[in-house]
């Protein structure tokens, strides 16, 4: 997404928070395709990632009363659309623990496929132990989105949130 | 994932958004109901302070759902229509002869006094707050609907005390900033 399409995405939910109706469709066109591209990514899975992008935009533009314009959109949408795909992952996993004749049928996948997509979970778990700010810049960061400050104020943010999110995966995972 | 129907999910979204800014205009005015209350408790007619209320209610709610400019008018409306609302209730209640709804001696008065100051305080706050139209408008229905509660209690003088009152409070500091516009 370029500059100019973020500090529009910024002004049309700052827009949507004042009651401007009229953001109302710019903004869903303008987050729909990021949303599903990070909902892709997270999910790698067609069905799962459309279901987690309709619902995080939903609660997106929800939200949009709640949107605080001091801060850069893109990051605080991305936060929700990651929060949605955590959720979908947990419940795939809850669905995982029940017995073997109720387990639904599991998409073909190599065990490489599997074990990618459990260490995604697990990242994602951790991400969602983070402080907003953090999980804004991890995902400003890895989703090359944009974040509230540049430069090396940003550099050190996201040192020290890396830092936090090593600490916390080793304090669920036992691993560094 | 081309088989998402966006249309439909930006009017289920929509749909979503209108709703969860009626609940929390809902909510957010919720205290309001308060004042109501105490209104009603106090007022000597209190289906008609009621209805007034009622009316208040409906309209804070309704300005905050519908939000930009006019939503910065809802706690000015409401605040500065204490005034005539607390000066008419405790005229009321002061030991004097109130004839039935025509009390002259001190609940019209004050009527006009809270209604004078409701004016002047929504218009000083409108030209600070740099606010147009709209804001005015909206601040003056919620104060009017307010000190109604109040007022009610004198019938249509009362009203018409407020009214007055309001308009007289309102005009000095609108024709001043109509000057400074032309100026």
């Amino acid at each position: 997404m370029s500059t100019q399409a973020r500090s529009e995405l910024d002004s049309l939910l700052a827009r949507l928070a004042e009651g401007d109706r009229a953001a109302f469709t710019p903004a869903f066109q303008l987050l729909w395709q990021p949303v599903l591209r990070l909902c892709s990514s997270m999910l790698r899975n067609d069905a799962d990632a459309a279901d987690a992008a309709q619902q995080a935009l939903e609660k997106v533009l929800m939200r949009g009363y709640e949107y605080d314009p001091q801060r850069a959109a893109m990051p605080w949408v991305l936060a929700i659309a990651a929060w949605e795909c955590r959720t979908l992952l947990r419940k795939r996993a809850r669905r995982r623990e029940l017995p073997e004749d109720q387990v639904p049928e599991r998409a073909a996948g190599s065990e490489e496929e599997l074990a990618e997509r459990d260490l995604m979970q697990a990242a994602v778990s951790a991400l969602g132990e983070l402080s907003t700010d953090d999980r804004e810049t991890l995902l400003a960061t890895f989703w090359e989105e944009a974040a509230t400050v540049s430069g090396a104020t940003l550099r050190k943010r996201r040192e020290r949130a890396l830092k936090r999110l090593r600490d916390t995966f080793k304090r669920l995972y036992g691993l560094g | 994932m081309d088989s998402v129907d966006l249309s439909k999910l930006e009017r289920r979204a929509r749909r979503k958004y209108e709703w969860h800014r009626a609940r929390t205009a809902l909510l957010g005015f919720a205290p309001a109901l308060l004042v109501v209350a105490i209104a009603c408790a106090m007022n000597k007619h209190p289906s008609t302070a009621l209805v007034f209320g009622a009316g208040m209610f409906v309209v804070g709610v309704a300005l905050l759902w519908y939000g930009r400019e006019i939503r910065r008018a809802v706690l000015p409306g409401l605040a500065m229509g204490l005034f005539p609302l607390t000066l008419a209730l405790c005229a009321n209640h002061l030991g004097h002869a109130c004839m039935g709804t025509h009390c002259m001696k001190l609940c019209l008065p004050a009527c006009t006094l809270g209604g004078l100051l409701a004016g002047a305080g929504v218009s000083l706050i409108g030209l600070r707050w740099k606010q147009g139209v709209s804001f005015w408008i909206g601040a003056s229905g919620l104060t009017f609907l307010t000190g109604a509660m109040g007022c009610s209690c004198v019938g249509y003088a009362g009203i018409a005390g407020l009214t007055l009152g309001y308009l007289l409070g309102s005009i000095p500091l609108l024709l001043r900033r109509k000057a400074d516009r032309s100026a």
